[in-house]
């Protein structure tokens, strides 16, 4: 198979630093992640993962070689922010059509990727390679040097057929990508010793940005965001770093070990999400930049910024204390999560652990308790379960459940990739408590949870009355609020067996 | 009649595209208890699947055949069989819609030898598998759409009998929900019983029910499905559904009514007259009121819409549909850009539609001094980039409410649509307006109390 995708898969897979991989024995190790299953899928593809991890490069021109499916359905659909370019936001496709695919599609890559650098002079072109011109035998990389010689410009080959792998498997063929052709390529006007990178950020709703003034405080530096608002020749010179932060993703864990290989910068794990996450993060870089002044400022600053955060989440605690959450999320967040929303007083009654390593499971126990559900069937019919068996008030997942919530009358938070509202740092925290008080508390669910009126059987109901006199409106309110409480009843038989999925 | 030139672009910047598949599973999404299922790898349906949620707010069922690096060489019929067994122990659906992709029709299995070989071939126990060709590489939505509803009407068997009043209306991907309860209603008036093929007012209009599923929670029935080929008229609405309405009407052997679109005065009169002429019942009220009503907005709206420099950018059908309303009303229609040909585009009354992308729209746009863009939110750039009023329109609609509420059709749609328009037109001219002599003044107050502080 390396023949026709370029990808030594099994090297790829062979990720020391992974969790996942060091559980298994050693002859589970080599096939690598699991594989998708015909018909119960869910999430994209390895196509999707490089783009995910790479097109926050904001100043970059992001060519896939394809038919147009891979970037007509996903071009601009990334909430991913930058401060200045937009040009990462334009969708380019070569557009395959029946001649190609029969005569071969090096020519139109050519011309796409000269004719895109003619249009928009980046500082580089990214061109991912898809399913089918993995299929047809283009010679991906001999174009992309041919394109880079004629345009002046680095034109970097992302070799990430969709059928390669999942997501996380494009996470990781991005970030080797990055490795073999990018780091290193540019030096930085000037390097500082508080220079970091941050991998695995991509500057959702704009969360970096309520991250780098509480760095900034300390003297800390991006250096390399990778790659949430980042610029190319940042990118490039990421290999100038003095830490690496690797943020809430194990697939780029072999991107982290790649720096600390080829150029001795250490990594550590960290997330941006909660006060005690915050706090491990601050700890986390003053460690690594071994400095013990960095490490008093860092604690002083921790002090400063916890005591001001609990001023300002007081009368959010005060509403949200007690709620009930199911958290249904990947990875670092399945447990990082959980301790931002105890920090306010929500009892997370479960948290997912479909795409969590042992380890995560483990920390999610000890967060939760003996009473707590780890969710390892995250299907749409389970969740509901979940949330009706344990009474909760919230279900805080990712976007693709967001409609799951709805369609079963429960309050729900988007936490993931499309959420709208940064969640970072500790500003993040604030409108985190925003977020999950207006989602509990708006008015829409006591209304869409009652039924109609008219159907009400009995005469003496609201209906009538209503008709019967001034007594009408305040009869109205108490039967409105008896059939709230049937419906909540019945909320368990509102999931039928059946429907697995 | 338009002349239909190239872009001239070999690739797409900024797609106006999109893929057969999605198109396909579009169409599928209107049947009820159904999945639609790409057969390909499982990005092919995570991107589409993300696309549709975001434009109709709902969930959508859509499944993948998850092919890896090795069933894409050594073969994938094994990966759809078993796909199939997934689904229908899980889902327990009564309609799968299968949809090959760029990435299946490139290693060129025999998907209608395996399926008919196998316990899903037609006519056996179990849900209803309709496989269609929709490879990426060739055409787009309203093909995929179109190829989809000549699969669902090859799927429908022969009845022999003929239920009197019963009219299938198939429809092509540019009604909404609102604009097919419009032209349901209108049928009905006429005596007659109308079976919407594909349905999405029944699907994906945004209805919350009793519970979640993990099928489509409306749309047409298997048993209407059953019962199609009982009909006595054949309706459709929509290039994208004329050829299934023509192998629908041989195989019923019934009358064959077929209509582009419904926007507009004229063309909402011709659908009328041919219904009248049919069933000998005359114009019903409601017809008749909402027709007085769109000949005095046409009057009302023309002040304003009248000589608008226009750009459009939709797939062909709507392309023609809303072009046409537009240019009635005396819009200039400046440019038109089409993802892909239609025979219908040649149909369009103004001279020329461009088969390209959002580039293309906006450069000719901004060339031509076009003063409003209606298009998707894709478009919402190139509007901001050339000044213009944009009317989001089309798909995917990601950075408005309501796409499903949008109407266009019928004399109460065409009605609605040219409100919808002038009144876009009227605040973006507000909000752009030249500062005259009464904004000046204030802004001169203004800055005397500035410097007064």
């Amino acid at each position: 198979m390396a023949a026709l995708t370029k990808i030594d898969a099994a090297a790829l897979f062979d990720e020391p630093a992974c969790d996942h991989n060091r559980a298994k024995d050693p002859k589970a190790r080599k096939t690598g992640c699991s594989r998708p299953k015909p018909g119960g899928t869910a999430g994209g593809c390895a196509f999707d993962g490089a783009m995910i991890t790479l097109v926050p490069i904001a100043d970059v021109a992001h060519v896939v070689h394809g038919p147009i499916a891979c970037a007509g359905n996903s071009w601009d659909g990334r909430g991913s922010l930058s401060s200045g370019p937009t040009l990462y936001r334009r969708g380019f496709s070569t557009d395959l059509g029946e001649q190609d695919v029969v005569f071969g599609g090096e020519q139109r890559l050519y011309d796409t990727i000269v004719e895109a650098a003619r249009r928009h002079h980046p500082p580089a072109v990214f061109v991912y390679s898809t399913c089918v011109t993995a299929m047809i035998g283009d010679d991906f990389d001999a174009v992309c040097a041919a394109a880079a010689t004629a345009t002046g410009i680095p034109v970097v080959p992302v070799n990430s057929p969709g059928f390669a792998g999942s997501k996380n498997f494009g996470n990781r063929l991005a970030g080797q990508a990055l490795l073999e052709h990018v780091i290193g390529t540019v030096e930085p006007a000037f390097t500082t010793p508080y220079d970091v990178n941050l991998v695995g950020e991509y500057n959702i709703a704009g969360e970096l940005w309520d991250v780098t003034p509480v760095l900034a405080k300390l003297g800390i530096r991006v250096l390399a965001s990778i790659s949430g608002d980042a610029r190319y020749a940042d990118v490039a010179a990421a290999h100038r770093a003095k830490a690496t932060m690797v943020v809430c993703s194990r697939a780029l864990l072999s991107l982290a070990r790649g720096l600390q290989d080829r150029y001795g910068i250490p990594w550590f794990e960290g997330s941006f999400y909660g006060i005690r996450a915050m706090r491990d993060t601050l700890r986390g870089f003053a460690r690594l930049l071994d400095d013990k002044e960095l490490s008093w400022r860092a604690e002083e600053l921790i002090a400063a910024e916890e005591a001001a955060l609990a001023t300002a989440l007081v009368p959010y605690r005060e509403r949200l204390v007690g709620a009930r959450a199911v958290l249904y999320t990947g990875g670092v967040k399945s447990w990082s999560l959980v301790s931002a929303l105890q920090d306010l007083g929500v009892e997370v009654v479960a948290s997912g652990a479909t795409k969590s390593t042992e380890d995560d499971v483990d920390k999610i126990t000890e967060l939760l308790g003996p009473d707590g559900i780890v969710i390892r069937n995250g299907t749409p019919a389970e969740l509901l379960r979940v949330a009706a068996d344990t009474q909760a008030d919230i279900l805080i997942a990712g976007g693709r459940n967001q409609y799951t919530a709805l369609k079963g009358k429960l309050p729900f938070l988007d936490v993931n990739q499309e959420r709208h509202h940064a969640f970072a740092g500790y500003p993040g925290m604030i409108e985190f408590a925003r977020r999950l008080d207006l989602a509990l508390s708006s008015p829409v669910w006591e209304q869409v949870r009652a039924a109609a009126p008219w159907d009400d059987p009995d005469p003496a109901g609201p209906t009538g009355q209503r008709i019967a006199g001034p007594g009408g409106v305040a009869a109205t309110a108490a039967a409105a609020a008896d059939v709230d409480v049937d419906v909540d009843a019945d909320a368990d038989a509102d999931i039928d067996d059946d429907e697995v999925f | 009649m338009a002349g239909v030139t190239s872009g001239g672009r070999g690739a797409a910047f900024d797609p106006l595209k999109h893929s057969q598949p999605l198109g396909g599973a579009l169409a599928f999404l209107g049947l009820a208890r159904c999945i639609p299922l790409l057969h390909g790898a499982q990005g092919c349906s995570a991107f589409a699947k993300a696309l549709l949620t975001r434009h109709f707010r709902e969930p959508i069922p859509l499944q993948s055949t998850a092919i890896n690096d090795v069933s894409a060489v050594l073969g994938s019929s094994d990966s759809l069989l078993s796909a199939l067994d997934t689904i229908n122990e899980r889902q327990r659906p009564d309609v799968v819609g299968v949809l090959t992709t760029g990435l299946t029709e490139v290693s060129e299995e025999d998907m209608l030898g395996v399926l008919g070989s196998s316990r899903y071939a037609a006519g056996s126990r179990g849900p209803m598998v309709i496989p269609v060709s929709t490879p990426d590489f060739h055409g787009g939505l309203s093909d995929g759409w179109s190829a989809a509803l000549q699969g669902i009407v090859a799927a429908v068997p022969a009845t022999g009998v003929t239920v009197p009043g019963r009219a299938a209306v198939l429809v092509g991907p540019a009604l909404t929900a609102v604009d097919l309860d419009e032209i349901a209603d209108l049928v009905r008036a006429f005596g007659l019983d109308p079976v919407v093929v594909p349905d999405l007012s029944g699907s994906l209009d945004g209805h919350l029910d009793e519970n979640w599923s993990p099928l489509t929670t409306g749309g047409t029935t298997v048993d209407a499905l059953l019962g199609l080929a009982s009909c006595e008229v054949v309706i459709t609405i929509g290039s994208a559904a004329a050829a299934a309405g023509g192998a629908l009407a041989a195989k019923a052997g019934a009358p064959l009514i077929s209509h582009d679109h419904a926007s507009g005065l004229a063309a909402t009169d011709r659908l009328v007259t041919d219904l009248t002429r049919y069933t000998g019942v005359a114009a019903p009220d409601a017809a008749r009121r909402w027709r007085r009503r769109l000949a005095d907005g046409l009057m009302d709206s023309h002040f304003v819409l009248g000589g608008a420099k226009v750009a459009i950018a939709l797939e062909p059908d709507q392309l023609v549909a809303v072009g046409s309303l537009l240019y009635d009303v005396g819009a200039e229609i400046v440019t038109a850009v089409s993802p892909t040909d239609a025979d219908v585009l040649r149909c369009a009354p103004w001279e020329e539609v461009v088969i390209g992308d959002f580039v293309d729209l906006s450069e000719r746009a901004e060339a031509a001094g076009a003063e409003l863009v209606v298009a998707s939110s894709h478009g919402a750039d190139a509007a901001a980039v050339i000044g213009a009023a944009h009317l989001t329109m089309g798909f995917p609609v990601y950075d408005r409410m309501g796409a499903q509420l949008r109407a266009t059709s019928g004399y109460r749609g065409s009605l609605q649509l040219l409100v919808d328009a002038a009144n876009r037109l009227l605040e973006h001219r507000e909000s752009h307006r030249a500062t005259g002599p009464s904004r000046a003044r204030r802004a001169s107050a203004e800055q005397l109390e500035e410097l007064a502080c």
